[in-house]
């Protein structure tokens, strides 16, 4: 285990050097706006060619790809060219707004979709029906539009939670509460959706398997049937489509940190690379592929200790 | 058997449902008093709380940044000289300035009383550093200084600048982001790009999130604190313009600009809305004046044929939401490089158009390739309607948004849809139209303009000059040198308890808001 544990983790580092390395030579054809964007509109062309040797811009890229390299390696990410930011404590800041309005929806998705899922593939009928039409209207109502209409109607019609903002909960956690309400039902909105048609669609194959008919004859009630047998088998599929929907929620997330004013990690993203601020891309890269890469490692870990057949040696 | 169990279990989950929901009551409960209790009632101290669509790039007060960011610097850092609500130029920090005779140095004389926010003296010699440090660091205020030769304080009050030629905006850069005056013991910390030592009314709050909320506290030890009515100012960054209105519906946010589709809703929300005139201008660059990628462009005729092409008060109407008015001339309707007596040169007249073209030898028209960006967008199906309707026939170029800047600095492109903020006459006019002005990337210039220019930098009565610079624009205008379209205004919308206490537009700082005159 250990060692496949360190497998893993080599092949993440391998990716994320060359995911970092590529975005670094797609960016490097920018240099010369960053610092026209730096300087304003009235730098002349030497003025500019004076801060791009200044900040070493016009070395050759492999070159200042390896000095960020090592840099990051210890930590220094660098600092933004536009907003003076430290890149790396910056991008943790961030990354623990976003992660504290995906966590609990991610959370809230799971017990949500599984309990439609079990519910409605158990049940079957009108009841599955009934789901797969929450589902269905879930999926298709596009995120954005039901962030505004939410908003419309708690936050400035009955104004009940705020329209924008956040607050940290180490703060005031009934005021973090209050603002990330609304993104998290989005969120959970969204992914119950997608989700609990997975968990639905896993269920059914499960209480069709021969085991559960051989369960039934030996007099095993349908609640340990469901719950402690087929729950368990299809959970691990469930889970691999949570890991998905987790990474999912980061992409969501940028739509949502714009409508809520969220100080996250999509916006974040999104600002830098609408601005082309070099330091901040290649720390927000570097973060998502180890997020991304530790996120499948405890899938799959996870995915072992649920189900012996997935475990590795 | 079956059905008893999930019976169970429905209950169960009823349980927590109703746990759920009553932890989500607590949450709306206290949630429903709070933006009420942050509004404030009567004789509670004033507090303005704004919302901006981008933080400001870097507090580094050589690095500083002219866009709504100013609203944070220019709370921080006195400026030596200021633009009032009315756009004059006025003493601030400096309670003097005068010229020499030969107009090439600078006196600017500080007021007594001036402090740091550490509560240190402010002397001539720490003012004089500061616009040395930005005279020689690489940042946007840098090529400001380009005619300043040196800086010096010869007493304690006094600061000179040394001007290699006469320039007619050094007053107006002195007033904006040039002029700042922070402390120069923090020069060298990095930590001041982020939270500076400066001489302004305002200090920032611990409160404050980087590049999110900049929480700005007065301080009562400033020079002239009782023009700052607002003791706690909170600058918010929201960058999508609906979250910003929604935050401007709740009271979370109690003055921001707003777009025009959202005035009449912004008023039904018991919002003032004021507009700013002449924010800025939306004109069709004719960059390429000398014809090096665009030979067409060279011609006169050409130029003013494009101009017949515009139905200008029909872009206002129907694609600025009336929030706007149809301008001939490039420059700000309320500077004095404006004459009003010059518009309906060039009345939308498509028929003249293409006889002006059909004469220059254009009859078949011509192909005119321009950059599309995120700010030509909504425009440029009517641009691409209106040019051929007279035969010129637009392509457009797809440019990402970081490169907007430098689409028309590269001088790919020989004409561009453009929006310019406006600023005070010397300003505009060396931006637009002196040869190394950044809206002028061919470089274009004639003897008769380098005269005007000229003229215009030596003299040194404002009445007269106001003439010049009259002068000046009717040389742009009757050689069609842009081809502008419209002036355009600003929506701002304020809670109650605040009031916009200007209508032109002025840089943006905190003196443009103000609580009910009465």
């Amino acid at each position: 285990m250990p060692v496949y544990i360190i497998r893993r983790l080599g092949a993440g580092l391998v990716l994320a050097l060359l995911v970092t390395f590529i975005t670094f030579l797609l960016l490097s054809t920018s240099f010369e706006d960053v610092a026209r964007t730096i300087l304003g509109p009235s730098a002349t062309p030497e003025v500019t060619e004076a801060l791009i040797a200044e900040r070493g811009w016009d070395r050759p890229v492999f070159v200042q790809y390896v000095d960020w390299l090592v840099n990051a390696a210890q930590g220094n990410f660098g600092v933004s060219v536009y907003t003076s930011l430290p890149v790396g404590p910056t991008v943790l800041q961030r990354l623990a707004v976003t992660l504290s309005v995906i966590i609990p929806a991610l959370i809230l998705t799971v017990i949500l979709s599984t309990i439609l899922g079990v519910w409605s593939a158990s049940r079957g009928g009108a009841v599955d029906r009934l789901a797969q039409g929450i589902s269905l209207v879930g999926y298709i109502v596009p995120g954005l539009l039901l962030a505004i209409g939410l908003v419309v109607i708690f936050a400035v019609q009955l104004k009940w939670l705020p329209a924008t903002g956040y607050t940290p909960p180490g703060e005031d956690p009934a005021a973090w509460a209050r603002s990330i309400t609304i993104p998290v039902i989005v969120l959970v909105i969204g992914g119950v959706a997608n989700m609990a048609a997975q968990v639905r669609g896993r269920m059914i194959d499960e209480l069709r398997r021969d085991y559960v008919r051989t369960l039934r004859t030996r007099g095993t009630s349908t609640t340990s049937i469901v719950l402690r047998h087929a729950l368990r088998n299809a959970a691990s599929p469930a889970l691999t489509v949570m890991s998905l929907e987790f990474i999912g929620m980061f992409g969501g997330a940028l739509i949502i940190e714009n409508v809520f004013a969220l100080p996250g990690y999509g916006s974040f993203a999104f600002n830098a690379s609408l601005q082309g601020d070099i330091p901040v891309i290649m720390g927000i890269t570097a973060f998502g592929v180890l997020l991304v890469t530790g996120v499948n490692l405890l899938t799959d870990l996870a995915n072992g200790w649920l189900n012996p057949k997935a475990r590795v040696h | 058997m079956l059905k008893r169990s999930r019976l169970k279990r429905s209950r169960d989950g009823r349980g927590r449902a109703v746990g759920a929901l009553a932890a989500l009551a607590l949450i709306l409960s206290t949630a429903a008093c709070s933006p009420a209790a942050e509004s404030g009632g009567e004789g509670e101290a004033a507090t303005l709380t704004l919302a901006i669509q981008a933080a400001p790039p870097s507090l580094d007060p050589a690095q500083l940044d002219e866009g709504a960011g100013t609203f944070v610097w220019s709370s921080l850092f006195d400026t030596l000289l200021k633009v009032d609500n009315d756009g004059t130029i006025q003493p601030n920090a400096a309670e003097a300035w005068e010229y020499s005779e030969d107009l090439l140095t600078l006196t600017l004389t500080l007021r007594d009383g001036l402090s740091l926010s550490t509560g240190d003296t402010i002397t001539a010699e720490m003012a004089a550093a500061n616009l040395e440090r930005t005279r020689v660091t690489p940042g946007p205020q840098q090529p400001k200084l380009a005619n300043v030769e040196s800086i010096t304080a010869p007493d304690d009050k006094t600061v000179a600048l040394k001007l290699t030629q006469p320039d007619p905006s050094l007053v107006n850069y002195l007033a904006q982001a040039t002029g700042v005056v922070a402390d120069a013991a923090t020069f060298d910390d990095p930590a001041a790009a982020l939270r500076p030592v400066g001489s302004g009314p305002y200090t920032l709050s611990d409160t404050t999130a980087d590049g999110t909320s900049y929480v700005l506290e007065r301080r009562d030890d400033y020079w002239n604190a009782e023009e700052y009515p607002f003791e706690t100012v909170t600058v918010k960054v929201i960058q999508d313009s609906t979250a910003i209105f929604n935050a401007l519906q709740t009271g979370e946010v109690t003055a921001a600009a707003v777009q025009a589709p959202q005035r009449e809703q912004a008023e039904g929300a018991g919002l003032t809305v004021t507009e700013v005139k002449s924010a800025g201008t939306m004109l069709l660059l004719l960059a390429d004046r000398e014809g090096t990628i665009v030979p067409a462009l060279a011609d006169e005729r050409v130029r003013k044929a494009i101009n017949l092409a515009f139905d200008r008060e029909l872009y206002v109407s129907s694609l600025l939401g009336g929030v706007a008015q149809p301008t001939e001339q490039s420059f700000n309707i309320n500077g004095a490089a404006y004459d009003a007596a010059l518009e309906g040169t060039y009345d939308y007249d498509p028929e003249a158009a293409r006889e002006l073209l059909a004469e220059a030898g254009y009859a078949d028209g011509f192909t005119l390739k321009m950059p599309s960006t995120v700010v030509s967008t909504t425009f440029e199906p009517a641009v691409t309607q209106s040019l051929a309707d007279i035969g010129i026939t637009v392509e457009w170029d797809p440019v990402p948004p970081q490169n907007i800047a430098s689409s028309l600095t590269s001088a790919e492109y020989g004409a561009v849809v453009w929006f310019e903020g406006t600023n005070l006459a010397g300003r505009e006019m060396a931006n637009y139209f002196s040869p190394s002005g950044f809206l002028n990337p061919f470089h274009w210039q004639t003897p008769e303009f380098d005269q005007l220019l000229s003229d215009i930098a030596n003299e040194r009565d404002l009445d007269a000059q106001a003439d010049l610079y009259k002068k000046a624009t009717a040389y742009t205008v009757e050689n069609a040198l842009n081809a502008p379209i419209a002036s355009i205004g600003a929506l701002w919308a304020t809670a109650d308890g605040i009031e916009l206490a200007t209508d032109i537009n002025v840089p943006k700082t905190v003196r443009m808001f103000a609580p009910p005159s009465d």
